[in-house]
This record gives C-alpha cells, sequence and structure tokens, in this order.
C-alpha cells in the first residue's frame, strides 16, 4: 500500500485519499465491498408521467392502476418473469394503512402470481426511496435475490387531511405538537429562520421549471415513462379512455415576474406561493433491484449500484432542511463528498427547503436536479422517492460515463433521507 | 519557572516514535525513518539522558522505515520494533550488530507495537496495515495469534494495563476495537469516530477508559461499559492526531500530538480540558510518551528530525492549572 497515499488521507481525509476512504468504509456502510457479487444494484426503473390532481389525465385514475402500469412494464423490459421476485415493497402516503390492498390489488392487475409476496411503507415523501431500502436491505440480509420497490400516489382521490388519532396530551410536548405544523408553515419556518428570500425561492423555481421544459422538449424523460390509458371524465361527465405520457406540470413559460406576482400561499406576510412549492400530483414508479450476483446469473443489465444510505431526523418544524443533514450521512457512509457526486436529486418540497439545503452543503446549482424537480413535475408522495431514482440513473445513464448520484428528501414530521447510487458506466 | 528541554537531533531521519524505558529513568529508544519514512531505511536509537542533554547509547540501522517501538517489560536491554517491511525485529542493547530475532508474518507496514505490562503475562502485540493485529511470545517466534475484524489499516495496538490478554486497536475504519487474546475474540467494536483513528491509549488508573485520536482532529475518551457517548472530546488540534498517551501519574491527564506540529496536554475531567498546547516543532510530530520515574517529563520526537524531552509546566504545577 502507498504510504504517501496514506498518509495524505491523514491531512486531507476525504480529499487525495477519497477512493481508499470508501474501501474502508464500505463494510462499515452496511454494503458489500466493491466489486463483489454481494452489492445490491438497481436492474431497471420505470414510472408514469406524473399527472395534475384533481384536473389532470390521472385524476379518474385509481392508484393501483397506475401501479400496475409501471410494475408490468419494468419486469416486461428485462424479460423477467414476476415468479423471480422474492418480495414487492410499495411507498404509499394517502392510501388507508399506505395503501396495503391497493398495492396487492396491483400485484393481480399486472398478472404477477400469489406466492410472490407483497407489502407497504409509508414514510412520508421518502416512501418510495424507503422501499427501495427495504428491498436492498432483505437482499443484504440473504432473505432474496431479486426484489421490486415501488411507489405511488394519487393525491386526486385522497388528501392529506386526516391526522389519525392521536393523545390529546400532544399540546403539551412542543416537538409533538410541532408535528403538526401545516407544511407550508414549515416552509415558511425555514425561510424565516435561514433566510431564504422570496427572490431566491422563486429564482430556484424558474431555474426547475426551464430546466423540466427543456428535458421534456428533448425527449429526455420518454425512456423512462410508461404511457398509461386510463378512464377520464370530462366536464360534461362523459367518461373517455386518454393516454398520459408527458408530465403536466411542466411550464415552459414561467418567468421570475410571473412568478413573483403570486401571492404567499400559507400565511399572508409569507414567501411560500403555488408558484415556488411542490405540485400536487398523481404518479408511480418502480425499481427492480437485485444482488449482484444473481442479476448477473440471470443475465440482466446493471444500471447502477445502491452505495449507501442515510435517514436522519430533523425538527419538525423545520423538516425541510432534511437533506441538509441525511445528504451528508449517506455520503459519509459511501466514504465521499460533494464534489464526487454529478448530480443530486433533491425534491422540491419546498424552494425554501431545497435553497437551503443546497446552498448549505455548498452544491454547486448546475448539480441539483438537472432535469427539474417536483416544483416543475409534481410531487405524488409516495411516488416520489422511487420516480427521484428512476430520473437519477436515466440521467447518469444518458450522460454516459461512470458517476455518483445521490437522491435526497425531506420528511414530514422532521427527517430527511438519502441514498448514493454509482452508475457504472457503459 | 523556565521549561528546561533537551533536544537530540536526529540528521536524515524522521521521528516516528519514541518510548521511555520502564526500567531506567534515563534511557529512551526512537524509532526513526530516512525521506519521511515514506521511502529508504529505519533507524532505531537508544539514547540517554544526561545533565545537560542526550546521548546516542546506541543506533542500529534496519532495510526499511520503523515506525514504532516498544521496551520489554521483562528484561532493560531488549526493545521490539516495527517496520515498513512488515518485520517485527527483536533488539538487544548488547548486541550492536543484529536483531536477536526477526519476524515476519505481517504482509503489510507494521505500524504499532507493544509489549504487555500485565503480571505473569509476557507477550507482544504488534498492528499492521494489512488489517490484522498478532500477538507474539517474548521470543518473537511463530505468533501465537492472528486477529482479524478490522476493515481497514491497523494503526495503533495497545495491551490494556489491568486486564490479562486483552489489548485495544485503532484502525482507519473508525472504529476502535477490544481484543481477547485468550479467546481470540473481539470483545467490543466501537465506532469512535466518523474517520480514521491513528492512535489509542488505556488508562492506567481506570481500566474501563480508553482514549482515541483520530484524523478528524478530536481526541475521544470512552468509558468501555457505555460506548454510545464518549465521555469527553477534546478538541482543539487543528489537523490529524497521531498519537495519545495517558499520564502515568494522574487518572485524567493524557497528552496528543498532531500533524499541526503541536503538542497537547489535557484533563479530560475539567470543564475546559485543555492544560496547554506546546509547539516547538516544525514538522508533524508523531511520537510521544511520559517517563515513567520521573513524574510529568515528557518526551516526543517529529519529522524536524529531533526528539525533546521536557517537563510541561501545565503538569508540573501543583494544581494542573494552565497559567504559567
Amino acid at each position: 500500500m502507498n504510504r504517501l497515499k496514506i498518509i495524505s488521507g491523514h491531512l486531507c481525509p476525504g480529499g487525495t485519499s477519497s477512493e481508499l476512504r470508501r474501501d474502508l468504509r464500505s463494510s462499515e456502510a452496511g454494503s458489500a465491498a466493491r466489486g463483489s457479487g454481494e452489492e445490491v444494484v438497481v436492474v431497471h426503473g420505470r414510472r408514469t408521467a406524473i399527472g395534475k390532481a384533481k384536473r389532470g389525465g390521472f385524476k379518474d385514475a385509481t392508484p393501483d392502476e397506475l401501479l400496475s402500469a409501471v410494475m408490468t412494464a419494468v419486469l416486461t423490459d428485462v424479460g423477467l418473469k414476476p415468479d423471480k421476485l422474492g418480495d414487492i415493497c410499495v411507498g404509499n402516503v394517502l392510501q388507508p394503512g399506505a395503501g396495503v390492498l391497493m398495492a396487492r390489488v396491483a400485484h393481480f392487475l399486472s398478472g404477477f402470481p400469489e406466492t410472490v409476496p407483497v407489502y407497504t411503507v409509508n414514510r412520508q415523501c421518502s416512501s418510495g426511496l424507503q422501499a427501495i431500502l427495504n428491498i436492498a436491505g432483505t437482499i443484504r440480509s440473504g432473505t432474496i435475490d431479486l426484489g421490486l420497490a415501488c411507489g405511488v400516489e394519487s393525491m386526486s382521490l385522497r388528501s392529506m387531511t386526516d391526522p389519525g388519532d392521536l393523545s390529546s396530551s400532544l399540546t403539551e410536548n412542543p416537538k409533538a405538537r410541532d408535528c403538526l405544523v401545516p407544511m407550508g408553515i414549515t416552509s415558511e419556518n425555514v425561510a424565516e429562520r435561514y433566510g431564504v428570500s422570496r427572490e431566491k425561492q422563486d429564482a430556484f423555481a424558474v431555474s426547475s421549471q426551464n430546466k423540466a421544459a427543456r428535458a421534456q422538449n428533448s425527449g429526455r424523460f420518454d425512456p423512462e415513462i410508461v404511457p398509461v390509458t386510463v378512464r377520464f371524465l370530462d366536464d360534461t361527465g362523459a367518461e373517455r379512455q386518454v393516454t398520459v405520457s408527458k408530465d403536466e406540470g411542466v411550464r415552459p413559460g414561467t418567468t421570475l415576474a410571473g412568478l413573483s406576482k403570486l401571492r404567499p400561499a400559507f400565511k399572508p406576510d409569507g414567501t411560500t406561493t403555488a408558484g415556488n412549492s411542490s405540485q400536487v400530483s398523481d404518479g408511480a414508479a418502480a425499481v427492480l433491484l437485485g444482488r449482484r450476483s444473481a442479476v448477473e446469473a440471470l443475465g440482466l443489465p446493471v444500471l447502477g449500484v445502491l452505495r449507501s444510505s442515510a435517514v436522519v431526523g430533523v425538527p419538525p418544524d423545520v423538516m425541510g432542511i432534511g437533506p441538509a443533514f441525511a445528504i451528508p450521512e449517506a455520503l459519509w457512509r459511501a466514504g465521499l463528498s460533494v464534489d464526487d457526486v454529478d448530480v443530486f436529486e433533491i425534491n422540491e418540497a419546498f424552494a425554501s427547503q431545497a435553497v437551503y439545503c443546497v446552498e448549505k452543503l455548498g452544491i454547486p446549482p448546475e448539480k441539483v436536479n438537472p432535469n427539474g424537480g417536483a416544483i416543475a413535475l409534481g410531487h405524488p408522495l409516495g411516488c416520489t422517492g422511487a420516480r427521484q431514482v428512476v430520473t437519477l440513473l436515466n440521467e447518469l445513464r444518458r450522460r454516459g460515463q461512470r458517476a455518483y448520484g445521490v437522491v435526497s428528501m425531506c420528511i414530514g414530521t422532521g427527517m430527511g433521507a438519502a441514498a448514493v447510487f454509482e452508475y457504472l458506466g457503459p | 519557572m523556565m521549561m528546561t528541554m533537551k533536544v537530540f537531533q536526529t540528521p536524515a531521519r524522521h521521528g516516528y516514535a519514541v518510548e521511555a524505558s520502564p526500567f531506567l529513568p534515563s534511557r529512551a529508544a526512537c524509532a526513526a525513518s530516512q525521506f519521511y519514512g515514506i521511502t529508504g531505511s529505519g533507524s532505531l536509537l537508544v539514547l540517554d539522558q544526561t545533565d545537560t542533554g542526550v546521548v546516542l547509547v546506541r543506533s542500529w540501522a534496519w532495510g526499511d522505515g520503523l515506525f514504532d517501538v516498544a521496551w520489554s517489560e521483562a528484561n532493560e536491554h531488549v526493545l521490539v520494533a516495527g517496520g515498513g517491511d512488515g518485520s517485527l525485529q527483536l533488539w538487544d542493547t548488547a548486541n550492536q550488530h543484529a536483531p536477536l530475532r526477526v519476524a515476519k508474518e505481517h504482509t503489510q507496514e507494521v505500524y504499532a507495537v507493544d509489549w504487555s505490562q500485565t503480571r505473569g503475562e509476557n507477550l507482544i502485540v504488534s498492528g499492521s496495515w494489512d488489517g490484522t493485529a498478532r500477538v507474539w511470545d517474548l521470543t518473537l517466534s511463530a505468533s501465537l495469534s492472528t486477529l482479524r475484524g478490522h476493515e481497514g489499516v491497523v494503526y495503533s495496538t495497545i495491551w490494556s494495563p489491568h486486564i490479562p490478554a486483552c489489548f485495544a486497536s485503532a484502525s482507519g475504519d473508525g472504529t476502535l476495537r477490544i481484543w481477547d487474546v485468550k479467546a481470540a475474540a473481539c470483545r467490543l467494536a466501537i465506532p469512535a469516530h466518523k474517520a480514521e483513528i491513528l492512535s489509542c491509549d488505556w488508562c492506567k488508573y481506570d481500566q474501563n477508559i480508553v482514549a482515541t485520536g483520530s484524523v478528524d482532529c478530536s481526541v475521544c475518551v470512552w468509558d468501555l461499559r457505555n460506548v454510545r457517548q464518549p465521555v469527553s472530546q477534546l478538541l482543539g488540534h487543528t489537523y490529524a492526531i497521531r498519537r495519545v498517551k495517558f499520564s502515568p501519574f494522574s487518572q485524567t491527564v493524557l497528552a496528543s500530538c498532531s500533524y499541526d506540529f503541536s503538542v497537547r496536554f489535557w484533563d479530560f475531567s475539567r470543564k475546559q480540558p485543555l492544560l496547554d498546547s506546546v509547539e516547538h516543532h516544525s514538522e508533524f510530530v508523531c511520537g510521544l510518551d511520559f517517563n515513567l520515574h520521573v513524574p510529568n517529563q515528557v518526551l516526543d520526537c517529529s519529522w524536524d528530525e529531533t526528539v525533546k524531552i521536557y517537563s510541561p509546566a501545565c503538569l508540573s504545577a501543583g494544581t494542573n492549572t494552565a497559567a504559567p
């Protein structure tokens, strides 16, 4: 081993010797040694277009239909029989019980055999990513070889109003009480506490819209989107079939002047508006994961390798800062620094929190959401994490070079999640 | 009071370790290497303090860099050194030509050697960049045991002064590990730092207390009965900490030396734990030890080609105050 490299590593940890540190860390991060057959890899992923809730093409579609479309597409694309799946995990937020029934129905609508199990997970806005991490963990434990991780949400058919059954004593506990702060107010809190101006938020939103419009026009999303044909009731109440294949939230002509005219949405003197917040949406995404040795034995492709992940807690009343804490933790576990990463997919719940996290971590803006984020594309809660992974790996593949990417999001009630993926090159 | 300082020059040899003899109050050994230990040969020096300075008693050359040295706890003439070629060498001050024995089992640099102090035991432990620690008997014949578990290079291996057949190790994998040699097993793996750990040492008065020094610039003091949080985190160094040593005279005093050229003295029981920062070197300070016989006397060595022996005022003052 090179002594100079080791000593340099003492002086500049993460710098000249980041490769070494990565090797040292890999087992600690819970992932297998690099290049061994034990790594958890992403084989393939697809998503639906993201519809505008209550108005868009998916407003009358049920989540099991959206979910079934992506589940089927992923396996069909790679020619894998569904009985090879060891488990299926579906992220969902708004369906009762995180949609356990809906998920099993989607499973059968996809023609999957009853012998394959399915379950759901709800970690709010990270549910789609959590589904991936759950399947990855099951693979890593040796329980299964291949699994499907999905995320789905219909915000047309369900809303975020019911808090469930809670103790009255929560009012005496400040942190517990903060869990009930509306999401828009948490955004205002972040903007106020960390000084994120309305101008910065609007500028970030315009950038998201423009990047998304450019990506859409150049067809960048086409390989990842599964067109879905669904029932649609028009204004007269007449039923017809529509095929949705484009994200509906993208507004190509968005300008700073236009956004600056919008009124604050959550409090009169606030800075968070409908234009600089994520959109309410419908959509689904699915990602096929496997143990590298099993994936290679079946002759399946390797789209990316899951290098590390982290979920951390933050104060509930500024939940949007989650990525600023989760990303460094995940990078550390992977033995990487911000400089080592080419693309960050950070969910744009609100421009306030996204701007804060990007500035806090010193991420160059051009690395963040190169194809736009939830402000332009929409944020179907339980779907988002899986959608981001699909978009990230699609983008890294388009660039055609070995690179690292990060997916991260904030989580209501005060958490952040992040995962590091490596695209291995063509 | 002026601090008297004795200096020994090691021309063209860059100091990696200095250890005071457990038998002779004036004697010390220094492991040093040519070309900063990156390449070239090594030297093992035996030094004696005189009234006015430090004189060379014996020196041996070795074909590769030497990174650590330990005195025998059984024989005042014998010492063991670890080298860049993966070897351990047993040296006798009565024999000026060749080592008594050379053991080469490690496949990479040996960065740590220690001789056990517990009664009825006479064992050597070595830590290597090959990721293993090995335990040897005092003749340095074939190793008795190989301890595997670290996921990175091993930088430091130190016998517990209290618990028989127990040593601690610090590694580039960010963990401190506690080993039971009789069972050949790792008893505790503590994710002590989110960075490489270059050094560890045991408290001489409490068998549960261990300190770690890390690339993250912090020294952490751990109580092995509850490792969720360090007992104390000592902040102040501005570069990686190369070695930590507990005082043989005070339960809560320890010293650390660093790539920031400084040696710092700490009392972790105090609210303001930093007692003093000694900045008398012009290069990385890699070697550090307390003299067992002369209370509060400290030895250190640096890549600036000097070994320095001194009694820092902060330790000599009865109250341990940092003020002169």
